[in-house]
């Protein structure tokens, strides 16, 4: 039997998920008052069930509109320190059961967008020690991880950082199920396991080309400065250039894979 | 044919998961009864709880015997076009936590079996204006997506269309966390991001070729792009 009478559009959303909205809305607003968020912004949506301990929440800071869909698991390495770990910036969209695990620093910037299953960790596992179990040998020191603005991560992917920082420079797309552990410029389309550049924007002929830029090679280039230029324009020449303070990781990096 | 749910049963099954078989089933009589699909057949089963929005409905076609196991994301892109976008015919099973999302039009064949964590998406987010966020742009044109008959799509595979067609031949396999952005021949194993045929029946010997002895004969068939 096939029912074929439905074919009306639908004027009404099915009433069950009114439901769900109300508990979404209230489980947001219960975070929001006995959390102790290191900040939290206005017309934060935190979809049921989240996997985040409220021991965590004073190192955790969220932006103005952010939206966190269900099954997303934050995680803090316990430490000493009492530093922000985790920081979302506004109008932030984290997909559903993504996995965020911080000991030193995530930051993800404005108007990223994290697809479904995507895994951020800024350390691993430490492995070395033969003689134990890898689950007796705690993680490793591991680095910080910048997702600049404007990024889009696709499904399945993850980011680990092991050492140093990783940048994901802004307005860069990270393919599906690609695995990135060193930085990745900014405009730039990074694919594959491991992750490499296949596209990037050439900012003097202002068109996207097809590979990494030239002086990169295909490996993503390694982070070596942490400085970054203060305007963050594509169009600033002190910045292309490496200026002192200006000095963007990704124009450094280039200059020290040439030399 | 050999149905899905005919598993061999223990004397008698947990009593605890009847709550759960009977929660599924009363989401699948109130799915079928209140959601104006375009079609809908017999004996589905959709698991407690998909995310699928009553608005999104009439653009999509179940068939007959249809597993959606829970989690799963079934979208589509608001766009003018072809009345059914999402089409699952008769006996698939579709994994838990699986992604599907459509613009153009996503067709999946019968008796495919997908696994879990798959994503099947016939679009993408536009990202050539450099001035704005990626968020801000929307999406692409995108393409169409046909998974023909008697497929199996393996855990957190990718299939991924960005233009024109993308088609995956009769009884091919994706291997495991495979990318899928361009069409592959019927009867081939595709593995690995990007993907590749890692084995394909040879029709005229008869026999599954290459991938054996460790080494797999490698034929390049995706070049890589952005999904």
């Amino acid at each position: 039997m096939i029912h074929g009478h439905h074919r009306s559009r639908a004027r009404f959303e099915d009433p069950v998920h009114t439901v769900f909205r109300c508990v979404n809305k209230l489980y947001s607003m219960w975070l929001q008052a006995t959390y102790p968020f290191a900040s939290s912004g206005r017309n934060l949506s935190i979809h049921v069930p989240c996997e985040l301990s409220r021991r965590i929440a004073h190192q955790i800071k969220l932006g103005n509109s952010v939206l966190i869909r269900k099954g997303t698991w934050f995680n803090i390495v316990p430490g000493l320190d009492r530093e922000l770990k985790i920081i979302i910036d506004d109008n932030c969209v984290i997909g559903r059961r993504n996995s965020i695990s911080a000991k030193n620093s995530i930051h993800i910037e404005r108007n990223v967008i994290l697809s479904n299953s995507v895994l951020i960790h800024d350390h691993a596992h430490a492995f070395e020690d033969i003689t134990l179990p890898i689950s007796a040998q705690g993680v490793t020191p591991g680095g910080r991880i910048r997702i600049e603005e404007g990024c889009w991560i696709g499904n399945g992917s993850s980011i680990i950082c092991n050492a140093g920082e990783l940048v994901i420079g802004r307005n860069s797309v990270v393919g599906a199920e690609a695995v990135i552990t060193k930085s990745v410029p900014p405009y730039s389309v990074v694919v594959g396991n491991p992750g490499r550049v296949v596209k990037h924007f050439d900012l003097t002929k202002q068109v996207w080309v097809d590979g990494p830029a030239r002086s990169m090679g295909t490996e993503l280039p390694r982070q070596v400065c942490g400085k970054t230029c203060p305007t963050r324009s594509p169009q600033c020449a002190a910045h292309r250039q490496g200026a002192e303070g200006h000095s963007a990781v990704y124009f450094n990096t280039q200059e020290t894979t040439n030399g | 044919m050999k149905k899905l749910s005919n598993k061999p049963r223990a004397r008698f099954e947990d009593p605890l998961s009847y709550f759960s078989r009977a929660r599924t089933k009363l989401y699948t009589l109130w799915l079928s009864a209140i959601y104006p699909f375009v079609s809908i057949g017999r004996n589905l089963s959709i698991h407690y709880a998909i995310k699928l929005s009553r608005c999104v409905a009439p653009q999509i076609k179940l068939g007959s015997s249809v597993i959606i196991w829970e989690d799963v994301w079934l979208y589509v892109v608001p766009n003018p076009g072809e009345n059914v976008k999402i089409t699952i015919d008769d006996n698939c099973s579709v994994g838990a936590r699986s992604t599907i999302s459509a613009k153009n039009c996503i067709h999946i064949e019968e008796n495919v079996i997908m696994a879990t964590s798959v994503l099947i998406q016939d679009h993408n987010h536009a990202y050539e204006d450099i001035s704005r966020s990626i968020r801000d742009q929307g999406v692409t044109v995108g393409g169409r997506i046909r998974i023909e008959t008697g497929c199996w799509i393996g855990q957190g595979a990718a299939i991924v269309c960005n233009e024109g067609d993308v088609v995956i031949g009769r009884n091919s396999v994706i291997g495991a966390n495979a990318l899928v952005t361009r069409s592959c021949p019927p009867y081939s194993v595709i593995v690995g991001n990007p993907g590749r045929v890692a084995k394909r029946f040879d029709a005229t010997s008869g026999f599954w070729v290459g991938g054996d002895a460790g080494r797999p004969v490698l034929t390049e068939l995706v070049r890589p792009q952005i999904t």
